[in-house]
């Protein structure tokens, strides 16, 4: 029988051993494969879509600027610089550097497929906000043009991915989203955000945190050097310019969304925000719960227009079951929190709920029911 | 043609294509005005679509569909949802209504499943055994068929369908009646910590009765992450062919370590000790699972809380008879007719002077030692992976073949129990069990593959290799580790 301790040791040793080699991100595997995809073709590929994506900006991309973006030495920026440009991808005449006609399908090519699958790991898989950028930097290198076609024809040919981005079409067509920095808005205009910036991915966390996504209804209340105070969605945030300015915002067009401006009307809360007993009614879902899950909640019946009331609430305090359209469903609270309601005065009639709870509202039809014939 | 124009016709007001009398207008006109309206629509048309189809669905329901009568047992609803989701009865009564369905499947197992074991092991054996001889069969396919064949699928049969039979309708009802998805309400906050769903803790208990049964019953999570989460952690509820073990070696080694009146008790503590234990690394598994290999799957959830209903008896009984017992014990006798032949041959088939379950056990004895159990249990729960409730047997049968013992036992590959503690304990000194063994056993008994019924419902339900393997494999790693670090501790401490 061998010694415990020497046993334990191994034991101990080899776990080690096994951590070290296969942990995620840090182990000697993952590094290893991480080191393998970063080829020249990779390297190139990133380089093209820095280039492009400071060109829309109207900024100069450099080599130092390259080199803090591809995080590889300058030297070897340069000696990708010269393989580019004798491949035809750009040009670089006293140190300015232009994409060529090639260069710039090149670069929309890859700028469509990560920012398709985006769009694709927000709308059909569980991953958290923050790992989209990440695996979309991946991805794009290995997609060939083929699968980026059969992507966005699964995905239904979308407009934009889930930062706000438009998405290149086929043939590298698209229309930039306009916006404005919010911290060039004046103040108490309403305005809707249309973009948040995923780089760096520190600010982009940070926006994250705060709940913000494309879509949000804005409205500026105080801009000082040191702080950005605004109202989104109905609640205040507060940001430091510096993150604020990477929300980009157009001013609300008041008429073409008229529709959308009627139904922002009401004061909206949160559905997880109703105590027991109360009744509400549902404005909409938030834009930012896509994918199965905003079907389920509408195949449950939540959808504008719906009377939802709080019935029950778990020993253990989260779900809360609600009664929608007759049937008692128990959502969460992160799922509530995604369900915008208007408060409605409790029925007057009776307290303990002697009237049932009907779902929309029927009752005009069921006056007019015993005279249609 | 004239069908486009009236689509685009009040999103576009006045473009090209939006004129159907104009003949001159070409197909890439067409669908240029169509790109450049893409951009006008926005990103989110074909949600804003869908939408409005939900919506013009409600209103043509709630305009269509009458509600007479305007529920008369509705105050009943909520009076019972008050009471069995208070924060002061909730958990109490859960755990009452539990016990009770428990307590009465195992004490009320024991009689039926002493029948049939009579019937089909006591008259029918010796009875088919009789039959050979007088048709002269060969021994070794008397032995192939009857000793190992048959035995094997009548002992399966006797031990796993009664607890079944009383365990799965019990279940039935309450779930009929409407009170399990109230147990999933009180449960999900839990749950939702280790990144899993509430209804899991129903698959979870019904994995106590049978973790193939566990594994189907997870088809009540619509969610498909918290659904595979369901899935691959069924295996650590101890399931009803494992009980006879733990409560055998608890009896015989942890009850032997206090006085008499005690033992009893202490022995039941330490298998719900074990049970308990399960649970936890349930949990544990849940909380990992979802945060490494099943981050990416998508997650929904939603629970919904049907209204009561008088529970149909009878039809109940039934369609879980059917639905649940028999297609689970079905697969079990389909997987045990196999491992009957393979463990008789392993016993009986000589290679080199020995059988090839003496070259088994003496191959794996390192290992054994190592993570504090022997190689007998290791072979024997090799052979035995069709079926838990056949390990006990195997393991007395392997023993005495591997030690020569010559007054217990039937023979080579025949399996046997055995009624007397003293025998029993006998037969284990013989090959040198101690308190450490009896401990990893209970330890591996609990954390192991799952047996190879489950293994194949985990594969038809996720209909994925690569999932059913994890699912038996997970386990199976988890059990050598934890047998192994208390082995080494346990002799540390021990000396």
């Amino acid at each position: 029988m061998p010694d415990p301790l020497w046993a334990l040791a191994i034991g101990a040793g080899l776990a080690l051993l096994l951590a070290g080699l296969f942990w995620p991100e840090r182990g000697l595997w993952p590094r290893w494969r991480r080191t393998r995809e970063l080829t020249e073709r990779v390297l190139t590929e990133d380089a093209l879509k820095h280039i492009h994506k400071w060109e829309m900006k109207g900024r100069r991309p450099t080599v130092e600027s390259l080199a803090g973006a591809l995080q590889v030495p300058r030297d070897r920026v340069a000696q990708l610089l010269a393989n580019m440009e004798q491949l035809g991808l750009l040009t670089s005449q006293g140190g300015d550097l232009h994409l060529t006609a090639a260069g710039r399908d090149a670069a929309l090519h890859i700028i469509r497929a990560h920012r398709l699958w985006e769009r694709y790991l927000a709308d059909q898989t569980g991953y958290d906000e923050a790992d989209w950028h990440g695996q979309a930097e991946r991805l794009e290198h290995t997609l060939p043009p083929a699968e980026v076609d059969a992507l966005a024809a699964r995905l239904g040919h979308p407009t934009h991915d889930p930062h706000g981005d438009p998405i290149p079409d086929s043939a590298g067509r698209f229309v930039a989203h306009g916006g404005q920095p919010l911290t060039a808005l004046p103040p108490d205009t309403p305005a809707q955000i249309v973009h948040i910036e995923d780089e760096p991915e520190v600010v982009y966390a940070q926006l994250v945190a705060e709940g913000l996504y494309p879509g949000m209804a804005v409205r500026l209340i105080e801009l000082t050097p040191q702080r950005v105070r605004f109202w989104a969605n109905g609640d205040e945030h507060v940001l430091a310019p510096l993150l604020a300015a990477n929300i980009s915002v157009v001013p609300k067009p008041a008429e073409a969304e008229g529709k959308q401006a009627v139904k922002a009307a009401p004061p909206a809360i949160p559905l997880s925000a109703l105590r027991l007993g109360e009744q509400a009614e549902v404005v909409g879902i938030s834009p930012r719960c896509r994918g199965p899950e905003r079907r389920r909640f509408m195949d449950l019946g939540i959808l504008p227009g719906t009377v939802v009331t709080a019935e029950l609430v778990s020993p253990s305090g989260d779900p809360t079951a609600y009664r929608i359209r007759d049937a008692l469903i128990a959502l969460r609270k992160e799922q509530a929190d995604l369900i915008h309601v208007a408060p409605r005065p409790a029925p007057a009639a009776s307290p303990n709920g002697d009237r049932p709870t009907v779902g929309q509202e029927p009752r005009p039809e069921e006056a007019e029911a015993p005279s249609s014939p | 043609m004239s069908q486009t124009a009236q689509l685009t016709g009040p999103l576009s007001t006045g473009g090209p294509a939006a004129r159907p009398s104009q003949p001159a207008v070409t197909p890439d006109q067409i669908l240029a005005t169509a790109r450049s309206l893409r951009w006008q629509v926005g990103s989110d048309y074909h949600q804003a679509l869908m939408e409005a189809i939900y919506t013009e669905a409600a209103r043509i329901a709630d305009r269509a569909v009458t509600r007479p009568g305007e529920k008369p047992r509705f105050d009943l609803d909520r009076t019972i949802d008050r009471l069995v989701t208070s924060r002061v009865w909730g958990f109490p009564l859960m755990i009452l209504l539990f016990t009770l369905v428990f307590w009465i499947t195992i004490s009320g197992a024991n009689i039926p499943s002493q029948l049939l074991s009579n019937l089909l092991i006591g008259v029918v054996y010796p009875w088919l055994h009789r039959l050979a001889d007088l048709i002269g069969l060969p021994w070794w396919l008397t032995g192939l068929l009857i000793d190992g064949v048959y035995l094997s699928t009548a002992w399966v049969v006797s031990v796993m369908l009664p607890p079944m039979a009383i365990f799965f309708p019990l279940f039935t009802l309450l779930e009929d009646f409407g009170y399990l998805p109230r147990v999933a309400f009180n449960l999900d906050n839990l749950f939702k910590k280790a990144g899993a769903h509430g209804k899991q803790a129903l698959s979870l208990m019904m994995g106590f009765g049978c973790n193939a049964a566990g594994v189907v019953s997870t088809r009540i999570i619509d969610s498909p992450r918290e659904r595979l989460i369901a899935i691959l952690t069924n295996n650590f509820a101890l399931c009803n062919g494992r009980w006879p073990l733990q409560i055998l070696i608890a009896t015989l080694f942890l009850g032997g370590l206090v006085a008499a009146p005690w033992a009893g008790l202490i022995a039941a503590l330490s298998v719900v000790g074990v049970a308990v234990l399960g649970v936890l690394f349930s949990f544990a598994a849940s909380w990992a699972l979802s945060r490494t290999v099943l981050r990416g799957q998508p997650s929904t959830f939603s629970l919904e809380l049907p209204p009561y209903r008088p529970p149909r008896v009878l039809q109940t009984i039934y369609t879980s008879l059917i639905d649940r017992t028999i297609i689970i014990l079905g697969r079990a006798v389909m997987f045990a007719v196999p491992a009957g032949a393979v463990i008789w041959l392993t016993a009986n088939v000589h290679v080199g002077g020995a059988s090839i379950a003496e070259h088994l056990v003496r191959l794996l004895d390192p290992i054994g030692l190592l993570i504090g159990l022997n190689s007998v249990i290791l072979v024997a729960y090799i052979v035995a992976i069709p079926a838990n409730e056949i390990v006990i047997p195997t393991i007395l049968m392997l023993t005495v073949l591997v030690t020569g013992m010559s007054d217990v036992g039937a023979g080579a590959g025949v399996l046997f129990e055995l009624e007397n503690t003293e025998d029993l304990m006998r037969v284990f000194q013989a090959s040198g069990w101690t308190l450490l063994t009896a401990v990893n056993l209970m330890l591996f008994s609990l954390l192991h593959n799952p047996c190879s019924t489950t293994i194949y419902t985990i594969y038809k339900e996720t209909g994925s290799r690569k999932w059913a393997a994890v699912g038996a494999l997970l386990p199976l790693a988890i059990g050598f580790v934890v047998t192994f670090l208390v082995a080494q501790v346990w002799r540390l401490v021990a000396g």
